[in-house]
């Protein structure tokens, strides 16, 4: 008989970066490789304790491993951020959609992300930034708590600052003494022609309560409910469209997701929370 | 031979236990479940005129199993072949749901489809339904249509038998001594006696006749009271679910054991409260009557749109079962009252 559709391929954690004070990225490499799309998703096993979905933070180009930035939230994130380097793992996946970056060719793609929601849109601005010609412009608006609590530093202060066809605007709830930038939370340094509406797209990932309001503001902005892209965080298990926790409405977030346009959800009850 | 006659039922599933585990209807108090045929007690079998209590799915997606074991995967369980006597129409509607589920296209269930190429349905007629039957109202029969090996219908003096599949018919042809043939008389006592319990049938459920199809009753429910009202009946006791041979939610959780890791599956229901809670907390459906509602929700719209197919039989399990006294029949006349209201507003509005 086959293996069970829930049997992890085996991987280890080889590296370890501390990012915030809550949140860790993890790279793991699975046995054998890995591919997947920019904006899938995988289950995480620490074996043993449990598993959890994440979507992987590094560019899919590389196959030999991956990046998983974790925040510290309940039981399963709380024990992986005890976990050490060597640490084995098990992976599932990748599940679902991710985001359908060839209809985005041509266009301007805004990009909205906040708090640990930079983790899936750092996999897909490396995805953007490799063929960066292949769109009009790549805008970028990114929120955190403080500046202490945004993700991936070195690289958002320092080279993808500097990269062409690609501009970055950052903002913080709270400055601390030395933060010169935008204070504000994300909709705030949200303009309407920061990208020209006609011909762009909208990508929104970050905590519930941020996407609504960034969405409520783009739609103000003239933006189409079909030209927002979100990606949903639910209670994804099995990942493949059988277990029922991810329901969203008749949707299964782990296969008919997790990046929705807006359209599709809109009408469904409680969908922020 | 596709029909065949035999004067009792023990002959027959003696030869079905002659190649397999047999699995029979067994009263216990006022309800029938599922044992292990015994062919050496002198008791025989009793046909049960009704559904068992327990669902169906138990045998094809069993309560907890293992689901894989790692970092050294081992070669899961060789299925062996069993049989199942005493399936109504609704259970083998159930199968066929879960068949959509469970055998879909890249991601069909090995463990799912094993257990159901080795299951060998003996299905057969009802002849009393319960108070809680309601197949009727659902375009369900009282007898088996298809998706059976053989069927089971009580005559005068004994059953007719019927072959339902390939395996079936085998099975007939090789047993051939055991059975007669039919006759034109009692063939038209079996169609009668359908016939009789289907017009029960609908007498009993001669209330649940909508104007509108449930499907609409209930997607025009997204704004109504009825499930908050129900709510306070509720217990949470999530029983509906258990018993429900098309509810499939199900969760995945790890153990560690001696010298290796497990990943089980074991059978979760939508009715329990962080059923859907994420790791942050946030919970779409912290309120119960927005998960009564979602429930009948995937079993009458969602599941309905994929599928093409309601999420129920009507087998009234839950109506049996739930300890709260919920009753989805007065939810439906309680839902189709609203919409026949906001029909009536909407037309007064437009004079």
């Amino acid at each position: 008989m086959k293996q069970s559709l829930y049997q992890p391929i085996n991987g280890e954690i080889v590296e370890i970066i501390d990012e915030s004070p809550t949140i860790k990225s993890f790279v793991v490499v699975p046995e054998g490789g890995f591919k997947f799309k920019t904006g899938q998703f995988v289950e995480l096993t620490l074996p043993g304790v449990g598993e959890a979905p994440f979507t992987p933070s590094s560019s899919p180009a590389d196959t030999e491993k991956m990046e998983i930035t974790i925040m510290k939230a309940g039981r399963v994130t709380g024990m992986l951020h005890e976990c050490k380097k060597g640490q084995k793992v098990g992976i599932r996946g990748p599940y679902g959609n991710g985001y359908p970056i060839d209809d985005f060719a041509g266009k301007e793609v805004y990009i909205v992300g906040g708090g640990v929601g930079l983790a899936p849109i750092r996999s897909l601005f490396l995805t953007l930034a490799d063929r960066v010609k292949d769109f009009k412009s790549v805008v970028c608006r990114y929120g955190a708590k403080t500046p202490e609590d945004f993700i991936y530093k070195n690289t958002l202060f320092g080279s993808w600052q500097k990269m062409d066809g690609i501009e970055i605007k950052l903002t913080v709830d709270e400055a601390d003494g030395q933060w010169k930038d935008n204070v504000g939370v994300v909709t705030t340094i949200l303009e309407p022609n920061d990208v020209n509406i006609k011909n762009a797209v909208a990508v929104v990932c970050g905590p519930p309560i941020m996407m609504k309001f960034v969405t409520l503001k783009l739609l103000e902005f003239g933006f189409r409910a079909e030209q927002i892209y979100l990606s949903m965080e639910k209670n994804m298990s099995c990942g493949i469209g059988k277990c029922g926790h991810c329901m969203l409405g008749k949707y299964y977030v782990c296969k008919d997701g997790p990046v929705f346009t807006y359209d599709r959800i809109k009408d469904y009850p409680n969908i922020w929370d | 031979m596709e029909s065949a006659f035999i004067n009792k039922l023990k002959p027959l599933l003696d030869a079905v236990a002659g190649q397999m585990d047999v699995y029979v209807p067994k009263k216990v108090g006022q309800h029938f479940v599922y044992s292990k045929y015994d062919p050496s007690a002198e008791t025989g079998v009793e046909f049960n005129n009704v559904r068992v209590c327990t669902p169906i799915k138990e045998f094809l997606f069993p309560l907890r199993e293992l689901a894989a074991v790692f970092p050294e995967p081992v070669e899961p369980k060789e299925i062996k072949p069993f049989a199942v006597f005493g399936l109504k129409g609704c259970d083998l509607r159930s199968i066929e749901i879960l068949d959509k589920v469970f055998t879909e296209d890249e991601f069909e269930d090995p463990f799912y489809v094993a257990r159901r190429e080795k299951m060998f349905i003996i299905s057969s007629d009802c002849f009393e339904p319960a108070e809680s039957c309601f197949c009727s109202v659902l375009d369900g029969k009282p007898f088996a249509q298809s998706g059976f090996d053989l069927n089971v219908s009580p005559v005068n003096d004994g059953f007719i038998v019927e072959a339902g599949s390939q395996k079936g018919r085998d099975f007939i042809e090789k047993n051939s001594e055991l059975f007669s043939g039919p006759g034109d008389g009692l063939l038209a006592e079996r169609d009668k006696n359908r016939t009789d319990t289907q017009k029960q049938l609908e007498q009993n459920n001669a209330e649940l006749k909508f104007d509108a199809p449930i499907k609409r009753i209930v997607e025009n429910s997204q704004d109504s009271d009825v499930y908050d009202e129900e709510a306070k009946n509720c217990i949470e006791c999530q029983a509906c679910t258990r018993v429900c041979p098309t509810c499939h939610c199900f969760y995945l959780y790890d153990t560690k054991q001696k010298d290796y890791f497990a990943k089980m599956e074991m059978w979760d229901s939508c009715m329990r409260l962080d059923y859907a809670t994420v790791a942050g907390g946030e919970n779409p459906r912290k309120i119960l009557g927005d998960r009564l509602k979602h429930r009948l929700m995937h079993k009458f719209s969602y599941f309905l749109d994929r599928y093409g197919i309601d999420m129920c039989v009507g087998c009234g399990r839950c109506v049996d079962g739930d300890a709260g006294g919920i009753d989805i029949r007065a939810v439906f006349k309680k839902l189709s009252q609203e919409l026949k209201g906001k029909g009536k507003k909407k037309a007064e509005v437009g004079k």
